[in-house]
């Protein structure tokens, strides 16, 4: 699932503050506190209060609609479950599809449902459900998007329990597209019936008003049995007001709450900071198709000119990882052995030399404040390149202005994207030549060609030797400057166990928590 | 508006010596509904405006609610969904004449915008409502106070800190009262939490919620009953009444407040639409379940349905207010002069 720009307006709004406070401060100690210790046994019971972010104007009720708040999406999918979830390794595990198995040109792709999986009202769920639901998400406008090579009459049911795909095209990586917005519901579903439309997930729906809700454990989920009692998720619009409440114990989990809160958060003993590393990148984006920074020798300046560590200390607060200029750093098959690009001035100079670079020029980098973070990190990297001669001027448009005139046009644009956890989701999305995201309208033959070997080939170990092919070219001759990652971060009080650690939408797997008291 | 009011009410029955009563109330009654008349238009008025203003923004709700990676065929979709391919006047329309009957329409995520406003703005009005109510007592019992000895230690201490929390912002006051009361102290609860039935979950919630909006206007308004209490009590009345020997409490609370009554009534109106103003901010601070919330968000999603029928139940609020004041102000004028 792409993330929808709204979805993360607030991942920490007013994260000016903390680059300030970091900057001043200084300090890029951070305590990653295990959500779990080892020794403890698992308790089953009580009741867990989770803050989400979301805006009253923004709820949505349907499993395949725009949801834009990430509480609609938390109970959505605490609900409802989808064909397979994220994973760590592999990214991808099964949920209401138990296996699925493809055939040999990597096309058909057949699921097989999880024995025993029920609606919360009793019925079993067939694979007609699933049809049905599948083809109800291909026929919204995001349904493209969502389930792209997939026409509704390649949507089938075969037998009870197996759903047949068939791809356009060869698609070695498609269960990876079932991941978070193949929501279950029973066929024939009325929309008028949506809010209290039974789902097949581990917590049943008890109530919902206004944006928050209270799910009950559902004792006879296939999956196991969820240990909590309860969760109560509750809607918050600001971060500010979601960490104060968690500071206050009004709420157990403040998910996604960013790094301001964890930075306040830090001096106090009773409460965990739960950090998901590779969440959101941010990375810039320079033109290759035509403009400046068509010349590959210039982006590789930039590359070297930006100093990756002050990066990540200062505008995530020290909240993140340093990032290689490859897209997907969550990936198990993400190239770690690509060497790490370090800040080499002198080089980065004489690049630019030969690349004959108009250093008179001011160039407009333009961003949005959109995320927390993206235009501090726009203006820190004006200030490093500065070092290297080149002079940057930081634009800040209004959103909608941003996304309708600069995304995927301008010459030196900052980004975000919040699926991190696959490396083939940006090649396709937006690297291959003829991508519709295509945000630094990049077009390389060979990197096509690889990535579509990749895709048609079955065999694991040589797709991984593809795909590293596919990274090396990222790396070498992309529009992207990916400098960091910033890590997710949730903060829970001191009796909560067990959160997921996954990045993105990984963080809404709370089937598994549980609480020692 | 208000002085076509006071006129129709200056012999308002009962008060004075008004020999044909029937006429009266029926001219009254004529006046405040072409009063309402009016206002109702002005409402329809500023709702066009607000379709038109959504429209004039940049980006529309099909771009605003739809995700990366989505065609300019799946945008022309979401836009034909959202009716955004019909002209601006003809969705303006077609809303308005869902108002009488109470659709306010389809939100830009496809919820009823009826059903997005039934718990928050009744809890809008409830935190308002409280507001203004300890607006209007707290602001009338320190202008008095400070009025019942001009010059005096009171008067300047009342005066001084109003004038210094009127220029306090709402943010301002309300993350102080978080800080001291939810965060160091914890006295009270940081947020606000709903029940199942979308409201409040305790009424210790509305404490700080209700403070951060009405210190501001308190501080607005115990000036302006300070003043009005000053001007009143130069008039000849007034004089009058104390060189008859009238006991002081019975001069204040019938002569000189009566007469400063219109005035206030004005401000504590006034205050009212400034309370729903700064309910945006303080229910964001708290996280108070209210409408204000919900037309910030509407705005960013370029939700021209939901602005407007945020825009139609407040307006409706603040019309019904403006005309209990003009009533007060007419009363209360009417018997003198």
């Amino acid at each position: 699932m792409n993330w929808n720009r709204r979805q993360v307006l607030w991942a920490g709004g007013g994260m000016g503050a903390a680059a300030l406070l970091a900057a001043c401060g200084g300090g890029d100690e951070t305590s990653s506190k295990s959500p779990a210790k080892a020794s403890e046994k698992p308790r089953p019971g009580g009741t867990l209060r989770v803050g989400a972010l979301g805006r009253a104007s923004a709820i949505t009720r349907d499993p395949h609609g725009t949801q834009a708040n990430e509480s609609d999406y938390l109970i959505i999918s605490l609900v409802y479950d989808t064909l397979t979830v994220p994973g760590a390794r592999p990214n991808t595990l099964p949920r209401l599809a138990a296996s699925w198995k493809a055939s040999d040109d990597l096309r058909t792709w057949r699921f097989t449902l999880a024995k025993g999986a029920k609606f919360h009202d009793g019925t079993p769920v067939t694979a007609e459900d699933v049809v049905w639901s599948l083809k109800r998400l291909r026929d919204t406008p995001s349904g493209a998007s969502r389930l792209p090579g997939i026409k509704p009459a390649n949507i089938k049911a075969e037998g009870d329990d197996t759903v047949v795909l068939v791809s356009d095209y060869a698609n070695a990586e498609l269960p990876l597209l079932t991941r978070l917005t193949t929501f279950v519901l029973k066929k024939d579903t009325k929309d008028s019936d949506l809010g209290k439309a039974p789902g097949t997930g581990p917590f049943e729906l008890d109530w919902f008003r206004a944006g928050n809700a209270r799910l009950v454990r559902n004792k006879d989920w296939y999956g196991g049995d969820p240990l909590l009692d309860a969760i109560e998720i509750k809607i918050f619009e600001s971060p500010q007001a979601m960490a104060n409440a968690l500071l206050a114990g009004q709420i157990d989990v403040a998910s996604n709450v960013g790094a301001v809160a964890a930075r306040t958060a830090e001096k106090r003993r009773d409460v965990q900071i739960v950090r998901r590393p590779d969440d959101m990148a941010m990375p810039i984006v320079m033109r290759t198709a035509e403009g400046p920074f068509a010349d590959a020798r210039v982006r590789e300046a930039l590359r070297l000119a930006v100093d990756r560590e002050a990066m990540v200390k200062q505008v995530l607060s020290g909240y993140g990882t340093v990032a290689n200029d490859i897209l997907g750093t969550g990936d198990p098959a993400y190239a770690k052995d690509i060497p790490q690009r370090r800040r080499d001035l002198a080089k980065a100079k004489s690049l630019l030399k030969e690349a004959d670079f108009d250093l008179s020029k001011t160039y407009r980098l333009l961003t949005t404040e959109d995320i927390a973070g993206l235009a501090e990190a726009a203006t820190l990297f004006a200030s490093q390149v500065r070092e290297a001669g080149v002079k940057v001027e930081v634009v800040k448009q209004e959103s909608a202005t941003f996304w309708g005139k600069t995304w995927l046009k301008g010459d030196l644009y900052t980004t975000y994207w919040g699926t991190n956890d696959s490396v083939v989701f940006f090649a396709s999305k937006t690297m291959v030549s003829d991508s519709g995201q295509n945000e630094a309208g990049w077009r390389n033959k060979e990197f096509d060609a690889a990535y579509e070997k990749a895709m048609a080939t079955k065999d694991a170990a040589e797709r991984a030797e593809l795909l590293h092919e596919i990274q090396q070219f990222e790396y070498d001759e992309s529009g992207y400057l990916l400098w960091g990652m910033a890590d997710g971060i949730d903060l829970a009080a001191a009796s909560v166990r067990d959160l997921p650690t996954l990045p993105g939408y990984g963080r809404v797997q709370l089937e598994t928590a549980w609480l020692a008291r | 508006m208000a002085g076509s009011l006071i006129g129709a009410v200056r012999r308002w029955p009962g008060r004075g010596d008004e020999p044909r009563p029937g006429p009266a109330v029926v001219r009254l009654l004529l006046r405040v509904a072409a009063v309402l008349a009016r206002r109702a238009l002005l409402l329809a008025v500023l709702l066009a405006f607000v379709f038109a203003a959504v429209e004039l923004l940049p980006g529309d709700a099909a771009t605003a609610t739809s995700e990366r990676g989505e065609s300019t065929a799946d945008l022309a979709e979401r836009r034909h969904l959202l009716h955004l391919d019909r002209p601006v006047p003809e969705r303006f329309r077609e809303w308005m004449t869902g108002l009488p009957t109470g659709d306010l329409g389809t939100s830009a995520h496809g919820e009823a915008v009826a059903d997005l406003l039934a718990r928050p703005f009744p809890n809008t009005l409830l935190l308002g409502g409280l507001a203004l109510l300890v607006t209007l007592v707290a602001s009338v019992a320190l202008g008095c106070w400070a009025a019942a000895e001009p010059g005096g230690k009171v008067d300047r201490a009342v005066s001084a800190s109003a004038t210094g929390v009127l220029a306090l912002p709402e943010f301002v006051v309300a993350v102080a009262l978080m800080l001291v009361f939810a965060l160091w102290t914890d006295w009270l609860p940081a947020v606000t939490l709903t029940e199942a039935d979308g409201s409040p979950a305790s009424w210790k919630m509305l404490v700080l919620p209700v403070l951060a909006l009405a210190i501001p206007q308190i501080g607005w308004n115990v000036r302006i009953v300070r003043a009005a209490l000053a001007d009143e009590s130069t008039a000849p009345h007034i004089e009058t009444a104390v060189l008859d020997g009238l006991p002081r409490h019975r001069i204040f609370t019938h002569h000189l407040l009566p007469g400063a009554l219109p005035t206030i009534a004005a401000g504590i109106a006034t205050s009212t639409g400034m309370l729903l103003g700064g309910a945006v901010v303080v229910e964001t601070i708290f996280n108070y379940p209210g409408i204000g919330s919900v037309l910030a968000g509407a705005v960013t999603d370029r939700d021209s349905p939901l602005v407007a029928g945020v825009v139609a139940v407040t307006g409706a609020v603040i019309t019904g207010v403006l005309l209990l004041a003009d009533l007060v102000r007419a009363w209360a004028s009417g018997g003198r002069t």
